[in-house]
């Protein structure tokens, strides 16, 4: 009697409960790697803009480029893991001294509607401006517009 | 009854056995593929960084020559802004990170040291005019999540030395190496300053199979005798390498120590861009003169060269004098224009002893190279980038090497 009750009351549930329990860990552990996978991609593709953020920036800023607008085409994916990502970005006051007078865009990029974001920053200078825009990835038109004044100021935004 | 419950158990044991192994392996693949994905990210971060350095000049534009101007901006490019070509005085203000760093009692400062007599060359420059390497990391947006190390090499290797061999007068052996091969056929473009000429010899050569010339400097082939034993003379030697397009140059300079000690040149500043201070020092190689030095007057002739891309050197500031250790002419202040790039070479001596040195003004000119940011060993995964670039006409690799601070984290 004691066996049949060790065998059906206790065995038999444990069996059963690790019938759910290998998947659920795959699962588990797939997740893991999945989000992973999405924030590095997502990091790798809010790098790369703001990287060709400052170098559109620093290309306009040179004395002998004059005003003028520039669309520059972004050479990153419309989607990750099937999902559109969107930017945003905000011009922040330089809090270190040692930046001397320039100015600090920082980017925030949304992958979907996952909730996964990550931020980048780009340290430009003084005469750039940043006009309120955002970045939709699967938008056909999406780009970095860039306009220089005659007054030397740059100002950047989202195309799209 | 008692066999099925045993069955069962083992059964169990086994199951969680292989739940474990699964969930291990399956672990250290998804790791090795987490952290594959890690250092690809890394090596597209180090491609965009190392384009953001090399295709920006900084702001202000001019910050390489200007020591007025504060930096707010990070980049190397030439202010010509043509592609990759560098600046040559924007490099020469990176805080060097391949020399130590030399102390001179006389000013009381610290100068970064991209080169200490290699060759007779020496660039040392007042460690409050350098670009550091935190200040570099803030500019670029990296501080505390990224190191990096920048290293902008000739990519033609011009090596000169002297032939032991023979004693009765100077020959040279050049040596011209690519990357890891020798230039075979390479057109050699050479200018000999002689102390005893007053203007540079100049003439051409080119490289056999192997990328070796020589040169005989004994009075035939319309060269001049030299004899350099017991030091009685002095030259500095510069040769360009060119192939297909591709130059590389390399110098030699009869740096000695004299009874009297020698003379260092340290570059003070660079002024408000228009002209920069080195000071002609009066010292002992690295040390002060000891008891048994002579610290008798040390005399100097010494000679700012610009050099355009023609490779004809146009004489713009002389200027000779004397030195002499402990007294308020131990060093002499000199003011180099700062428009056009060139070398310094300063011919020295005391009795019937000579020495020369050189100068750079602006890295490129001698072929200089220059190591800037912090240091890669020791880093848990480092990726390099390379990319082509010249400073003036001459062709360099400039190669980022960067990794995480955050060890596996690696964040955007």
């Amino acid at each position: 009697m004691a066996h049949i009750t060790i065998e059906y009351i206790i065995m038999v549930p444990v069996l059963i409960l690790q019938i759910f329990l290998f998947p659920l860990t795959a699962s588990l552990l797939m997740n893991v790697w999945v989000d992973s996978r999405r924030t590095l991609a997502l990091r790798e593709a809010a790098s790369h803009i703001g990287s060709t953020i400052q170098q559109v920036y620093f290309s306009l800023n040179h004395i002998t480029v004059p005003a003028g607008t520039v669309t520059q085409k972004l050479g990153v994916p419309p989607f990750i893991e099937n999902r559109p990502y969107t930017g945003n970005a905000t011009l922040k006051p330089v809090l270190d001294p040692a930046l001397n007078s320039s100015k600090v865009l920082e980017i925030t990029f949304r992958l979907g509607t996952i909730g996964t974001a990550v931020t980048t920053s780009v340290v430009l200078g003084q005469n750039f401006e940043w006009r309120e825009s955002t970045f939709v990835s699967n938008s056909t038109n999406a780009c970095i517009l860039a306009e220089k004044f005659v007054n030397g100021t740059i100002r950047l935004y989202f195309g799209g | 009854m008692a066999g099925s419950t045993i069955d069962h158990l083992i059964s169990v044991i086994v199951f969680l056995g292989a739940l474990l192994v699964f969930i291990s392996l399956f672990n250290q693949m998804i790791q090795t593929a987490i952290l594959y994905q890690r250092h690809r990210y890394l090596a597209t971060k180090c491609s965009d960084l190392l384009d953001n350095i090399l295709l920006n000049p900084g702001i202000p534009a001019d910050w390489g020559k200007n020591s007025t101007r504060t930096l707010c901006g990070f980049g190397l490019q030439d202010p010509e802004f043509t592609q990759y070509r560098l600046s040559p005085f924007s490099l020469m203000r990176l805080l060097s990170s391949s020399g130590e760093k030399v102390y001179y009692s006389r000013t009381g400062e610290w100068y970064s040291n991209v080169s200490w007599g290699i060759g007779g060359g020496y660039f040392l420059l007042q460690e409050s005019e350098c670009i550091n390497y935190s200040l570099a990391s803030k500019l670029l947006g990296i501080n505390g999540t990224y190191g990096f190390q920048l290293a902008i090499t000739p990519t033609v290797n011009v090596s000169i030395v002297e032939d032991k061999n023979v004693a009765s007068y100077l020959r040279l052996n050049i040596t011209v190496m690519g990357q890891g091969s020798p230039l075979a056929g390479a057109s050699v473009d050479y200018l000999m300053f002689w102390m005893d000429s007053s203007e540079p010899v100049r003439n051409s050569t080119r490289t056999d199979s192997l990328g070796f010339a020589y040169l005989d400097f004994n009075g035939a082939n319309g060269l001049p005798r030299i004899e350099v034993s017991q030091n009685k003379t002095a030259y500095m030697f510069i040769a360009k390498a060119s192939l297909g397009g591709l130059h590389g140059i390399g110098y030699l300079s009869r740096e000695i120590v004299t009874k009297a000690g020698n003379i260092i040149p340290f570059v003070e500043n660079y002024g408000n861009g228009t002209v920069g201070t080195v000071l002609l020092a009066h010292k002992w190689g690295k040390n002060d003169p000891g008891p048994g030095d002579s610290q008798a007057a040390l005399f100097f002739n010494a000679t700012f060269y610009v050099l355009p891309d023609s490779f004809s050197p146009i004489k713009n500031v002389t200027v000779e004098g004397h030195v002499t250790y402990g007294e308020r002419l131990d060093y002499y202040p000199l003011q180099i224009p700062t428009s056009q790039v060139g070398y310094l070479v300063v011919t020295y001596w005391t009795g019937r002893e000579y020495g020369m040195v050189v100068m750079p003004w602006g890295i490129g000119t001698i072929g200089f190279s220059v190591v800037f940011g912090g240091d890669p060993s020791g880093q848990e995964w480092v990726v390099t980038d390379v990319r082509q670039v010249l400073v003036g006409d001459i062709a360099y690799q400039a190669r980022l090497a960067l990794w995480s601070l955050e060890g596996y984290g690696v964040v955007g």
